[in-house]
């Protein structure tokens, strides 16, 4: 049996040992970052079974859970945890030509960083220790967004840091306001004594946690930051932040609103928030101009169909809003890789300026067409069983008031096809011959990777369904959570 | 008078929070923001700390003879700011470098003049 601590300690310590490898050769420090998100890549791999059996709570330390750290380990983290592995080692390979202005030592570091941030996050069942790696997220990604240091990145990253602060200062309020009312930081001990608890600032606690985290899982009024930091960064820091950060931010509004505090009579209003980032998003998207840009907006409309599906409270619907959830981070890390190098070639972000570089570049065109077409929806991608068991299951709810937000969801997608084929139909424009060639290997490997994956899920979709209804069960079953944690002295 | 002596800690952490917050939301420059953002930090500190805090309490080591647990200090908040101070330096210490990189492009620190990125 691995160690599920690993997933924690490998990344933080691959950081920590590229500044000693960096006097040998800066260079080394690209490949201990691509090794280190395959070591978790495998972990990942490897607890998969074991998890799917039982899930596993770690003691660090050894300290009984009520007191000390633990981290949980159920499918539903594991998945999460899988998809910051996936995207952050193909990430990584792409970084390898991509990154080459600037102390490239500095960015792996703050790379790893941000993995370990965000698996951190997922794994942990604390909730100080949440914020702790929240941090370490948040820290790393301003960081790396104006890692270029030129105007718009540093402004992007200035932004999103005032935003962000803000955000963890309220999560920290939140912390103090929960522990002054049940005296105890661990999640299932927390979930254990809340319905004894009977005091407003329960729900003002609420309130801190859904805004802080909101704010980095960019539900509709908190989101400003987004469009500008996930154009101003690298591409391959737009793929990771749109591939995965967000969700991390989602993901742990789920675990507050669902496991910590149990208030499922706020699904409602989260449902129609959802919506609403949904239809800002697209509408945002429809009329931008630059190709990161656009992809970002279309981000938050993808965000808010993700919130919208766990809102909807049953199994289904939350195995659904994972599948969006990978098939989210699968296509737009996919559209945000394949975009770095057309920018990289035309050197503009301009969708004018892309005309044609469809036939200049067709490997990485193709690629960009399969990631656009999944993201709408369209058969055989990834996107359209996602999109298909979350419509489904709105309908199954028989509830007038999810009925109309599913004609919302369509009105949303509609735009979104809108969209996605006037940017494709410039791409794919006939012009003259420019001096324009196809991207590198390192960069091709990664995209047809994930071209592959959208493509092979998306005929066969049973292959993680299981584990899906597995995750979402175990979202759903409050009860076992606690006996799990606590049972286990 | 017996409110605020209650509740003083309260009071003044949620004044330093609120204050922070309005530094933030309307001042331009942005070294007062980032000032804004520090003060905001310590209204937070203190209310995590006021969380266990005992007028008069001690530590909480056990070799001393005679001494209580209702008159020990709850050490976990404690533990708690001194993780919650070294982050808020690390945002703190980001924050100024950026804004020397920013300053250095556009000359100006004023938040409504720096405006390339728009909706």
């Amino acid at each position: 049996m691995v160690n599920p601590v690993l997933l924690i300690v490998i990344p933080l310590g691959g950081a920590f040992a590229i500044p000693l490898f960096a006097f040998i050769s800066k260079h080394l420090s690209k490949y201990i970052s691509m090794i280190v998100a395959l070591a978790m890549l495998i972990i990942v791999g490897v607890l998969i079974p074991a998890v799917s059996k039982n899930p596993i709570v770690v003691k660090i330390g050894g300290f009984r859970p009520p007191f000390g750290i633990n981290l949980v380990v159920s499918p539903f983290s594991l998945f999460f945890a899988g998809i910051v592995s996936l995207v952050g080692f193909l990430v990584s390979i792409y970084a390898i030509k991509y990154i080459q202005k600037g102390d490239i030592d500095k960015y792996h570091l703050l790379f790893l960083l941000f993995l370990a941030g965000s698996v951190g996050v997922v794994l942990t069942g604390d909730i100080f220790n949440m914020f702790v790696f929240f941090e370490i997220l948040c820290i790393s990604s301003y960081a790396l967004v104006a890692y270029n240091r030129d105007k718009d990145g540093v402004e992007a990253g200035i932004k999103y840091l005032i935003q962000g602060s803000v955000g963890s200062a309220f999560i920290l309020i939140g912390i103090g306001l929960i522990y002054g009312l049940c005296g105890s930081l661990n999640m299932a001990d927390i979930a254990n004594q809340i319905h004894s608890v009977n005091s407003p600032l329960l729900f003002l606690a609420l309130f801190l946690f859904i805004t802080g985290f909101g704010i980095e899982g960019a539900i509709f009024p908190l989101n400003a930051w987004l469009p500008d930091a996930h154009s101003s960064a690298p591409s391959t820091i737009s793929a990771v932040l749109s591939g995965f950060a967000i969700e991390v931010g989602i993901y742990a509004v789920v675990r507050f609103v669902w496991t910590v505090f149990g208030a499922s009579n706020l699904l409602h209003f989260l449902a129609g928030l959802g919506i609403l980032t949904l239809l800002i998003g697209e509408l945002s998207a429809f009329k931008q101009n630059d190709i990161k840009r656009l992809l970002a907006y279309s981000s938050i409309g993808q965000i808010g169909l993700i919130l919208f599906a766990i809102s909807i409270g049953t199994a289904e619907s939350i195995s659904g809003g994972l599948f969006q959830v990978l098939s989210h981070a699968l296509s737009k890390a996919l559209l945000f890789l394949a975009a770095g190098y057309m920018i990289w070639k035309v050197s503009s972000r301009k969708i004018e300026e892309m005309k044609g570089i469809g036939v200049r570049m067709p490997i990485t065109s193709f690629c960009f067409l399969i990631g656009a077409f999944s993201l709408v929806g369209l058969p055989p991608f990834i996107g359209f069983p996602s999109k298909f068991i979350i419509i489904k299951s709105a309908l199954l709810t028989h509830q007038a008031y999810f009925y109309f937000l599913v004609g919302a969801v369509l009105l949303g997608t509609v735009i979104e096809i809108s969209y996605f084929f006037k940017l494709l139909q410039g791409i794919f424009s006939k012009t003259e011959e420019t001096g324009i060639d196809e991207a590198p290997l390192t960069a091709l490997v990664p995209m047809v990777i994930l071209t592959l994956l959208i493509v092979g899920i998306g005929v066969y979709p049973q292959a993680i369904n299981q584990f899906l209804h597995l995750a979402s069960h175990n979202l759903i079953d409050k009860m076992g959570y606690i006996e799990q944690v606590l049972g286990a002295l | 008078m017996e409110f605020i002596e209650n509740y003083l800690y309260y009071i003044a952490s949620f004044g330093l929070i609120l204050i922070g917050l309005y530094i933030i939301l309307i001042k331009k420059n942005l070294i007062k923001m980032i000032i804004g953002l520090s003060i905001m930090d310590t209204g937070v500190n203190i209310l995590l700390i006021s969380m266990g805090y005992l007028s008069g309490g001690t530590a909480p080591i056990f070799s001393r003879e005679n001494l209580l647990p209702s008159r020990m200090v709850d050490p976990v908040p404690q533990a708690l700011v001194l993780t919650a101070i070294v982050i808020g330096l690390a945002i703190i210490a980001l924050a100024l470098s950026l804004t020397i990189v920013l300053y250095r492009h556009y000359g100006t620190l004023n938040t409504r003049k720096i405006r390339d990125l728009k909706w």
